[in-house]
């Protein structure tokens, strides 16, 4: 597994990053709102509805983008399929950067903050917040020891500060045990994506049955690991653009290959699950029966078709508009999920304050701009 | 949507566990855990909606009024300034009835189950109890109660989570009975242990013919509550703003699936196991027909 990444040391200040930048600044003055004078002053979250835009976009979605990290982790270190070596480090800095943002966004949004490490000694077992809470904390932990290495890289040549010698001295440790490392990440991946579909489970009366059921766990799973590529996608054509590269198709086409297998499972599985529980009727009863079809259609079925037709999995522009698709249509199950199709308290109603899409737009930005700074930086990129 | 009849297909296995407890009829008090818990019944068909209750319990926690000039307030729902309420339930000109809201200290509660820091917990004699001290604020409890009870102070800096504390502290503790079931001129609210007040309910309703709608609510809902309710022939508890619930609490489900994962931790380390074999056995094919130098160059 040959890895030839390089910093990419370019000019940063672009006007995508400049906007990205300014966005960061404004987001910033809602948080310390926030902090001052309490959730009610920035959002409208009420004892009706309690999660909302950063609990459903934030976290829950963001955590489910950001598992290309042990997807790809898993194909090139345990299925040994080293010529996806290239795209474990972009993988890599995404999953940092996704999860350290999803961290962030918990913090933000718990009322009681500063006791967020309770966690670790008050435990509740039978809670999926529980086990999100600790498998967050740790996998952060995880992919930092990971991306350790990278940074090693980096500071060998000259490790002036501090911090550049503590990285230094322990990376051999680490590289002792990275793939100990890399498969402990993967456990706990698989452990976290499947505990945000157990999370709305015990809200039987709050979802709509064609969202809630006994095996949103699997599900919240399935299409975690169905999404990791596609993000790759993006994340590559938008880096490529940002540094001015050559846009690598050829390798995300044949990555994109196993992803109908994934998806054509997903669609069997959620199926399955309306059938046996007697919802297909639902299907054409209202509303939501077609909001429900066109979601699967973004998510899984026409992604599938497209994706067994060479045309479209080997252009640019295929796997562009395919991999997008497939992402709106996981927000929008997340969103339906913990959002939409949310019953509040009677009488109570929400739709997200201009404070939570700002500092919504915010993560987004964070997660820009630190790519942006850290391929800058560190060799994450690999050679052309 | 009937959530008895998917929570029946969904958590169908679970009911049968759930049965063996003692929630069935026929030797319901013999083994039931609950029995001697604190409870409280209220009648509908005695209130008068005088909220006595409801400013009682609000002066004896203290908090503050918030209505208009601090005098009058006509709360619509549970707050944090709140912690029961009378609401007025009207079907139809000479139709109406009230009923009071709070948190029913389940049996098997959802609050409890969900919590991830343990900040609430069902105490031996009944009543569930909230610390702040562990709370983190996440607010998972009020998504998954199934009475709307637990409220958040979402104005505040430094919020907890409010909801009836059964006045464990202001009277349990002395052995006396609750402000609100104290005070209640009508003794619309009784408050007494589950199994005396479980056959009162039944009493009222047998004695009363034609009174009461024949279902006690909280005996069996989701494994049953401390706080229970008769409603007015006429009136169904969903038209009084009690959801329809089967027996099975709707944490069940989640909680056997976390158990299950959690339990020795069989699946985490045999998912681990079976990944580093993998790793080993794949890693050692490739190998020999590789030439690369491996991903670290410190890498030995
Ligand atoms: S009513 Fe709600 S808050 Fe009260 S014990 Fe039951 S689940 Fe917990
Ligand atoms: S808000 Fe507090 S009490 Fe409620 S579930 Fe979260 S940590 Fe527990
Ligand atoms: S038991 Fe106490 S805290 Fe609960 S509603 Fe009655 S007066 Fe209020």
């Amino acid at each position: 597994m040959k890895v030839n990444a390089a910093p990419m040391n370019q000019n940063l200040w672009t006007k995508g990053f400049t906007t990205g930048v300014t966005i960061i600044a404004l987001g910033i003055l809602v948080v310390i709102y926030r902090f001052i004078f309490g959730l009610g002053a920035v959002t409208n979250l009420s004892d009706g509805v309690p999660w909302g835009l950063w609990i459903a976009f934030d976290v829950v979605t963001g955590i489910a983008l950001a598992a290309g990290g042990f997807t790809t982790a898993a194909l090139v270190y345990v299925f040994n399929k080293g010529e996806y070596s290239p795209l474990v480090r972009p993988a890599l800095l995404t999953a940092l950067l996704g999860y350290g943002i999803a961290g962030f966004s918990i913090i933000l949004d718990v009322g009681r903050w500063w006791q967020i490490y309770n966690p670790i000694w008050s435990w509740q077992g039978s809670s999926p917040l529980f086990e999100v809470s600790i498998c967050v904390m740790s996998y952060l932990t995880v992919l930092f020891l990971e991306f350790v290495p990278i940074m090693a890289e980096k500071f060998d040549q000259n490790p002036d500060s501090l911090l550049a010698k503590i990285i230094v001295k322990i990376a051999p440790v680490v590289n002792r045990f990275l793939i100990a490392l890399i498969i402990l990440g993967i456990v706990i991946s698989t452990l976290h994506q499947s505990s945000l579909g157990s999370v709305m489970m015990i809200a039987v009366a709050r979802i709509h049955p064609l969202w809630h059921s006994a095996w949103m766990p699997l599900l919240f799973l399935i299409s975690a690991i169905a999404i990791g590529f596609p993000v790759l996608v993006i994340e590559s054509y938008y880096s490529a653009k940002a540094f001015g590269r050559k846009f690598e198709q050829g390798i995300l086409s044949q990555l994109l290959k196993l992803t109908p297998w994934i998806l054509g499972l997903y669609v069997v599985v959620r199926f399955a699950d309306i059938i046996v529980t007697g919802e297909l009727n639902l299907l054409v009863a209202d509303i939501w029966g077609i909001v429900f079809v066109v979601e699967m259609c973004l998510i899984a079925i026409i992604p599938t078709v497209l994706l067994l037709n060479k045309k479209y999995r080997e252009s640019d522009s295929g796997i562009l508009t395919i991999s997008w698709m497939m992402i709106l249509g996981l927000v929008m199950n997340r969103f339906n999920t913990y959002l939409i199709t949310y019953q509040p308290r009677p009488g109570w109603d929400y739709f997200p304050s201009l404070g939570e899409i700002i500092v919504s737009a915010m993560l987004v930005s964070l997660l820009f701009v630190g790519y942006k700074l850290l391929a800058n930086y560190f060799p994450v990129l690999s050679k052309e | 949507m009937a959530v008895d009849r998917r929570s029946f297909l969904k958590f169908g296995a679970a009911t049968v566990g759930v049965s063996l407890l003692g929630f069935n009829e026929t030797n319901a008090e013999a083994n039931d855990e609950f029995a001697d818990n604190y409870a409280m019944l209220n009648d509908s068909t005695l209130c008068i909606g005088c909220r006595g209750c409801q400013s009682a319990c609000k002066e004896a926690h203290e908090l503050p009024h918030t209505g208009h000039d601090k005098r009058y307030e006509m709360p619509t729902d549970l707050n944090a300034q709140n912690l029961t309420l009378i609401q007025l339930q009207r079907k139809s000109e000479d139709e109406y009835t009230f009923i009071r809201r709070s948190c029913l200290h389940c049996n098997v509660p959802s609050c409890v189950s969900v919590c991830p820091v343990a900040a609430f917990t069902k105490r031996a004699d009944g009543v569930v109890a909230y610390d702040k001290d562990k709370c983190i604020g996440c607010r998972y409890c009020q998504v998954a109660c199934p009475f709307d009870a637990p409220t958040f102070e979402y104005n505040s800096a430094t919020p907890v989570v409010v909801k009836c504390d059964f006045c464990k502290d202001l009277r349990l503790k002395n052995n006396e009975t609750p402000v609100c079931a104290s005070i209640c001129p009508r003794k619309a609210i009784k408050f007494g242990t589950r199994k005396e007040l479980l056959r009162e309910a039944h009493k009222r309703i047998k004695d009363n013919p034609g009174r009461y709608n024949t279902h006690v609510y909280g005996e069996t809902e989701i494994g049953g509550t401390s706080v229970m309710f008769l409603a007015p022939a006429g009136f169904t508890f969903e038209e009084l703003g009690y959801r329809k619930w089967g027996e099975t609490p709707p944490g069940q489900m989640q909680e056997e699936i976390q158990h299950g994962i959690f339990k020795y931790w069989i699946p985490p380390v045999a998912l681990y196991g079976a990944l580093g074999l993998a790793a080993y056995t794949l890693g050692k094919k490739n190998s020999n027909k590789s030439d690369d130098s491996g991903e670290v160059k410190n890498e030995s």
